[in-house]
């Protein structure tokens, strides 16, 4: 018997009896069911198949189902694939859920959804930990003390009843924003219940300028989608657009499509990157400018200028507006003139591309300036956004606070985020939440916000519960729940209903019915009716007319898109819109010259845990920046002048000022920064985040306020004294000692010697010690990775580590080295002067490295109990059972690609006070991949369990593997496509006829090992006028 | 055992102190088994069973959590458990080059050593074999390693180093047991003969394997050990050659080297030497024992720690010199920059100084006679050869082809508690040995005395008669 208590989300059974007979020993449910018990477990997954079972119409069940009762289409041991949605900033992503027995664990892209397309970025792919997360809140809580949910509803039915008097003046909002027509839905029917009561909308990363830059050159708010695939010549100006930006997914495939470069004879794109700080998006750039955040302003003036110069057309008021603010101080001429030029010479396949932390007025010039320069429905489209009504999030906020601070908030319903940790500093949301007698928090964690408001209720995870979301494009795709909600939470939907009295109390109905709508708004009718007996509608058309609708055609529909993940495709690529050229220069003559001082801080979100939503995420917290390679950690990063000048080393402690506001934060240093302005990330020091993220790295927070959210000037930085920060790294050595490791070249190299990367590479020089093995018949796999598509974005880890069950170990050990990644992001700076790449602004290559199979593994001639073997289709597989653990194979592996479990890491590492990995993350873990005990060796298995599963499943089909049948886990996320795997044996799969190109080579192959992993060498395309 | 008479022609001196009788040397030997311990052996014992427990407990809680309280990682995956392990090994060499090879030239002045070297060749390997076993990751199965019929079709893989070390050191230390063992026969039914007491007489008794000195036993005896002798002397090469294939045989730079089987064996010779004369220069402190241990002994030790660390000496610049002459990026970066310049430089020097630099002392005859120097040199020696263990294992691996993944190693507490313990197990059993066993071989001893020649009738002037020899021992000169 489970000593854990049973599952407080248990559902009553029909009649409102307790489930368990009477008599029972188990404990009452309570709030220390911070696990799911077995029974709860058994429950859980009885109601997924129960809606399985009932495939296409699922409904939610009132009644659990007996395990025994087998429902159709569900083997045990086979996994299932359900499409759904994730709701992220500013874009929805569609996505495929695998699930084992109604416990989903594993998350890829959705292929038919444009979003995707088949990659997930590494957020998305840690969701499903933060389903499982132990620390999730279980059950509602009063004032701190645990509560049911039945208090809170008639607690909040009586607030209710009792703001229905004044319309809901006192009663206040606060959701982030949103994606979803069904809130948008329930949002209406609550401002019919009480038109005076406001939702407000928070998030500490928004895209509020780029909505209000939108909305000035366009008049109203437009969402930009950057059509990326479309440009030859990108520029960014501070956007990090292909990882922390919104929609970064769609961009990464779009922008690598671009430099796929299949042949020397193919053209490529070229990116230029105006930015403060390092991101993933600088270290692709094949020019990168690096300048603090608030001179990108300036530099956006001089840039337009330089092109109205040249001609584009801008029109007279927009252009004098410009020229008087135009200067070219301290920006090299000819990131001006040769940046002009080439985007002036790509007319119609140029894009600019602004950042979210630039203020409005420069997202309004980069529209004007993308008219200008013809990219208009040609690299850019203008979609209507998703939440129409949505403010700006700061103005928004302040509001509320305001109202907050006045008294005039009797009732605050917190629907999801965090801002007692994340609101600005200015607006003190923490002390003013004090003010408010009635306070609802309702989220995943009891965070810090659910400490201070009086209730916190359990949110449902997007995996668990029904909702929908509108993508970047306007796609609208149905969110539908994996699993019954562990903890029994309910939905922002859900609650947004009930506040609201809508009748469609349950997510399904509201989904349903805003499904319906929509499928019904797509065939131009309106004003239905209820169904009648027979299932039939009776609508009007656009002109008035009847129109009777079938209720099962509508059902078809709606399991036609629950199928395929997308309900309605968006229409919105080509909207005639024109720029507005003289509100735009109205804007930017009234535009204050922005603050100067000696020093700025910049904010960016963090790449892993974003505004600190995902900071009790092991993986995340583990998973190496990929710019600076710090784990467990965030860092305030210098440049090397600017620490050089301010006297500090990396991890000195700092104390960082702006006005009275200070931070107190660990220095890194990275070369590439901008000097004079130190780059800090949000999402860290959370002190309420769950045993994993709390007091991991410094909050930032407090440094910033409501009117510089995205950076700040006239900051001072001084040493703290006190002992140099511990920080951990992955990778401690950025140079590869011109060493022929991550080849690359540039266009015009590349097209003179088209095979530059197996010239440049040593010849193998030693002869095999054995016998060769004949690889000539089966199949036999190989991987090719392009390091010209790479981004270094991290998702493959991230991917790995679900897939393969990869553990944890922790700050320390990993400090020691014992991280288990089996991919990882090898990132080197590269000094190249002829591509102006110097040792303060080195150009950066990332180098993703796993197990790449050598056909003459070293690893494989020392295990002194052939733990480790060549298998017959050229895998070096791992026999756990056989490894005694002596180490040898990782001494000799020259790529160190080896992982061994020092500890029992799943046990002894971060989870060892609570004795052990919790129940819910081993529900995560992937049944067909062993877990691994300490003492074993482990490494990237090309996923073999997947080539296995696909090789059952083509056999009992009786037909060949087809090619992109298997794919890695790494491979099937990668949102640039740069992993190929297949069988190298034939020469028609994607595989082979990638290893036919010419940059291919082979790592460290001078050595003999004949690795099966290859690489693509990176080309650069640099501007040559920029020489 | 064939009589040895000194060639005064040729400056040798007597072995044994002048003037000395057989019954003296069989008493002085025999006494200190039979008379209780002095206190200084107490002091030690007590001191070395401490570390020995320190190292029981390391091992407990090694076992309990995993490797991963050692302190090695990726990359460098071996650390201190494979640098203790050659350590030792390295220091068990000693015994059997001086007791086989030296036996086979008939250097009789090993006989004063070669019972303790021997027995310091055991206890080492003992030491050494202590960490193969106990640094695999799942100690519980370790005997996969070994050749053993089974269901599950487990078989090692006999392509692997390890595996070849397991069987060399396996062979190493099974031939140096029977070698030291025979050579105690005679040695322990003397001390069977002198017991004074039942259990001792048992005891002894048992391990003598009812020897009785015939001369039927005398001829089996000395073909045992010359034959046991040859078999030996080809294993003081081979031992240290395979050791030395874990690293020649792998890709990593600085360890990719083929002048390692020598240098391996050189390496080995001199710590083992080393380590012998720290060893012995105690017990001759502690237990008088300088009328069979003379300084002409020291001396001769001394001369061979400086050839050997001449060796040592150009095995190390060799490796530079082939670095530099190969052109190989990996390995010039490796044996350039990585180890004199590199994270562990001073290791390097560690390396470098006590090994090449201090022997050269024993060029002067003064410091070749001087105890205070040798017992510091030898100590000096014995870290030294740690070191370049350390730096063979850990600087190579530290920075091998891939810049991403360079890293450092950096020990933890229960890296020294297990060595230092290793440390203690080693001088437990060598005290214990000390106490119960003869530490000289008497019989061999005897063999190098005047009184051993059968025409010997006290013609030596040095000599006084012998005295009544009453039987008491079955004398070894027949």
């Amino acid at each position: 018997m489970s000593k854990r208590a049973p599952n407080a989300a248990l559902p009553p059974s029909i009649d409102g009896s307790p489930e368990f007979p009477q008599g029972h020993t188990e404990t009452p449910p309570s709030d220390e069911a911070l696990y799911l018990g077995r029974r709860g477990l058994l429950g859980a997954m009885a109601a997924t198949f129960a809606l399985v079972g009932a495939e296409g119409c699922r409904r939610p069940v009132e009644k659990i189902v007996p395990y025994g009762k087998m429902p159709e289409d569900i083997i045990p041991g086979v996994p299932s694939h359900y499409a759904t949605v994730l709701q992220r900033r500013g874009d929805a992503l569609g996505l495929i859920v695998e699930s084992h027995e109604g416990r989903p664990t594993k998350v890829e892209g959705n292929e038919t959804h444009p979003s995707s397309f088949g990659g997930a970025d590494l957020v998305a792919q840690a969701a499903i930990l933060e389903l499982y997360d132990p620390e999730r809140s279980t059950a509602p809580r009063k004032g701190g003390a645990p509560a049911t949910w039945d208090d809170f509803d008639k607690e909040l039915g009586a607030k209710l009843a009792a703001y229905d008097k004044d319309q809901g003046a006192r009663l206040r909002l606060l959701a982030p924003p949103t994606l979803s027509p069904t809130f948008l839905r329930m949002r209406a029917a609550l401002a019919q219940r009480f038109p005076k009561a406001r939702v407000h909308t928070w998030s500490a990363v928004a895209d509020s300028h780029a909505r209000e830059g939108a909305r000035i050159a366009f008049g109203k708010p437009f969402s930009t989608l950057n059509l990326v695939d479309r440009a030859r010549v990108v520029l960014s100006l501070d956007s990090d657009f292909l990882q922390t930006e919104s929609g970064s997914v769609r961009a990464s495939k779009a922008f690598a499509s671009g430099r796929r470069m299949r042949s020397a004879r193919e053209t490529m794109n070229r990116l230029y990157v105006v930015e403060p700080a390092r991101t993933v998006t600088g270290n692709m750039a094949d020019h990168r400018l690096r300048l603090p955040a608030g001179d990108v302003e300036r530099y956006t003036y001089a840039l337009a200028a330089e092109l109205a110069k040249l001609g584009a057309p801008m029109g007279p008021e927009l252009s004098a507006s410009i020229a008087r603010r135009a200067s070219a101080e301290d920006i090299p001429a000819k990131w001006l003139e040769a940046v002009a030029k080439d985007l002036a010479s790509n007319r119609g396949r140029a894009l600019v591309i602004a950042g979210s932390r630039q203020p409005a007025v420069v997202h309004a010039l980069v529209h004007a300036l993308n008219a200008a320069l013809g990219a208009t429905n040609a690299t850019v489209a203008y979609v209507p956004p998703a939440d129409p009504d949505e403010l700006d999030a700061a103005t928004d906020l302040k509001s509320l606070t305001d109202a907050m601070a006045a008294g005039q908030v009797d009732g605050l319903v917190v629907l999801a985020g965090n801002p007692v940790y994340d609101a600005p500093a200015d607006l003190a949301f923490g002390a003013k939440l004090a003010k408010v007698p009635f306070s609802v928090h309702a989220s995943l964690f009891v965070d810090e916000t659910g400490d201070k408001c009086t209730w916190h209720v359990p949110l449902a995870h997007q995996f668990e519960a029904w909702g929908d979301a509108r993508s970047l494009d306007g796609t609208v795709s149905v969110q539908q729940p994996l699993i019954a909600p562990l903890y029994g939470g309910r939905s922002d939907i859900e609650l947004l209903a009930q506040i609201a009295g809508s009748p469609e109390r349950a997510g399904h109905d509201a989904v349903r019915n805003t499904a319906n709508g929509l499928l019904l708004g797509g065939r131009q009718l309106a004003a239905c009716s209820a169904p009648d007996d027979l299932g039939m509608l009776q609508c009007k058309d656009a002109s008035g007319n009847t129109v009777p609708v079938r209720m099962t055609d509508l059902d078809r529909e709606w399991n036609r898109a629950l199928a395929a993940g997308v309900l309605q495709r968006g229409q919105a690529r080509q909207m005639p819109i024109a720029a507005n050229a003289s509100a735009i220069a109205g804007v930017i003559g009234a535009r204050k010259a922005p603050a100067k001082g000696a020093l700025e801080a910049t904010f960016a979100p963090c790449p892993k845990v974003v505004d600190g939503r995902y900071a009790n995420s092991t993986w995340l917290q583990e998973l190496p920046d990929p710019v600076t390679k710090l784990v467990w950690d965030n860092a305030a990063i210098l440049s090397p002048a600017t620490a050089r000048e301010l006297g500090v080393a990396a991890k000195d402690m700092v104390t960082i000022k702006a006005g009275e506001r200070s931070i107190t934060a660990a220095v890194w240093i990275v070369p590439g920064q901008a000097d004079h302005s130190v780059a800090l990330t949000l999402g860290w020091g959370r002190t309420k985040a769950g045993r994993i993220g709390n007091g991991r790295g410094f909050d930032v927070n407090p440094l910033r306020t409501s009117d510089a959210l995205g950076f700040v000037a006239g900051v001072t930085i001084a040493k703290a004294g006190g002992e140099p920060y511990f920080l951990a790294q992955t990778q401690e050595n950025n140079s590869t000692e011109g060493r022929p490791l991550a080849h690359e070249a540039t266009l015009a190299e590349y097209q003179k010697k088209p095979n530059f990367a197996a010239l440049d590479a040593p010849p193998p020089r030693s002869l095999p010690l054995w016998e060769q093995a004949d690889y000539s018949k089966g199949h036999q796999w190989g991987m090719v990775v392009d390091l010209n598509a790479c981004t270094g974005c991290s998702a493959c880890v991230v991917a790995c580590m679900a897939e393969n069950n990869v553990p944890v170990v922790g700050k320390t050990e990993t400090w020691r080295g014992r991280e288990m990644h089996w991919i990882r992001i090898d990132r080197y700076y590269v000094e190249k002067p002829e591509i102006g790449a110097t040792a303060d602004e080195p150009a950066v290559v990332s180098q993703p490295l796993m197990c790449v199979h050598c056909e003459e593994a070293p690893c494989e001639n020392v295990c002194p109990v052939n733990a480790t073997t060549h298998g017959e289709e050229g895998l070096n597989e791992m026999a756990y059972n056989r490894c005694i653990g002596t180490r040898y194979c990782a001494n000799n592996c020259p790529y160190k690609v080896r992982r061994f479990n020092y500890l029992n890491w799943h046990n002894d590492s971060v989870w060892k006070e609570t004795g052990g990995l919790p129940e819910t993350l081993a529900m995560q873990q992937n049944p067909n991949v062993t877990v691994r005990f300490r003492g074993v060796m482990e490494k990237c298995s090309y996923c073999v369990q997947r080539i296995q599963s696909a090789k059952i499943k083509a056999k009992r089909e009786y037909r060949e593997l087809r090619d992109g049948e298997i794919r890695s886990a790494c491979q099937q996320t990668c949102p640039s496509d740069a992993i190929t795997f297949g069988d190298l044996n034939d020469v028609n799969t994607a595989v082979s006829r990638t290893a036919r190109i010419d940059r291919r080579f082979g790592l460290l192959a001078e050595l003999g090992t004949r690795p099966r992993t290859t690489y693509l060498g990176k080309v650069r395309n640099p501007n040559p006028e920029m020489a | 055992m064939a009589y040895w008479e000194p060639i005064r022609a040729l400056g040798e001196a007597p072995l044994v102190k002048p003037g000395s009788s057989l019954k003296d040397v069989t008493h002085e030997i025999a006494r200190v088994t039979e008379t209780p311990a002095p206190r200084g052996w107490w002091l030690a014992f007590g001191l070395a069973s401490m570390f020995a427990g320190i190292f029981a407990l390391s091992v407990a809680y090694l076992f309990y959590r995993g490797i991963g309280v050692w302190g090695n990682t990726a990359p460098v995956y071996w650390a201190w458990d494979i640098t203790n392990f050659v350590w030792w090994v390295g220091i068990g060499h000693a015994g059997t080059l001086i007791s086989a090879i030296l036996f086979i030239f008939r250097q009789k002045w090993r006989t004063a050593i070669n019972r303790f070297a021997e027995a310091m060749t055991i206890f080492a390997v003992i030491c050494a074999l202590i960490f193969p076993g106990i640094h695999v990751g799942r100690v519980w199965v370790v005997y996969y390693m070994f050749p053993l019929p089974n269901q599950m079709s487990l078989w090692p893989n006999f392509k692997s180093p390890l595996i070849w070390d397991l069987f060399a050191v396996g062979t190493y230390f099974t031939v140096s047991l029977l070698f030291w063992y025979t050579g105690l026969i005679p040695d322990l039914a003397t001390l069977r003969d002198r017991s004074t007491n039942k259990l001792r007489q048992r005891l002894y008794g048992f391990f003598a394997l009812g020897w009785r000195g015939s001369n039927r036993h005398w001829r089996n005896y000395e073909r045992a050990y010359l034959i046991l002798a040859a078999i030996s002397t080809p294993l003081v090469l081979s031992v240290h050659s395979v050791v030395s294939m874990d690293f020649a045989t792998s890709v990593i730079p600085g360890w990719h080297t083929t002048i390692f089987p020598p240098y391996f064996v050189a390496g080995a010779v001199f710590s083992g030497f080393a380590m012998v004369q720290t060893v012995l220069l105690i017990a001759r402190s502690v237990f008088k024992l300088d009328r069979v241990v003379l300084m002409r002994h020291l001396e001769l030790m001394n001369k061979f720690l400086l050839l050997t660390s001449l060796l040592v000496g150009y095995a190390y610049s060799m490796e530079f010199f082939i670095a530099w002459y190969s052109g190989n990026e990996y390995e010039m970066t490796h044996f350039l920059h990585n180890r004199p310049q590199g994270p562990y430089w001073w290791a390097w020097l560690w390396m470098v100084i006590p090994n090449c630099v201090f022997p050269h002392l024993y060029w002067f005859k003064r410091f070749r006679t001087s105890i205070p120097v040798m017992f510091v040199v030898s100590i000096l020696i014995n870290i030294g050869m740690w070191f370049e263990r350390f730096v063979i294992i850990v600087s190579s691996l530290n920075r091998d082809f891939l810049p991403s993944s360079w890293g450092l190693f950096r020990p933890t507490i229960i890296d020294v508690s297990t060595f230092v313990g290793t440390i203690g197990v080693f001088f437990t059993l060598f005290l214990l040995f000390m106490r119960w066993l003869p530490m000289v071989s008497m019989t061999e001893i005897k063999g190098t005395m005047a009184q051993a020649d059968p025409h010997w009738h006290g013609k030596d002037e040095h000599a006084k008669e012998p005295a009544a020899e009453g039987g008491l021992v079955p004398e070894g000169a027949e």
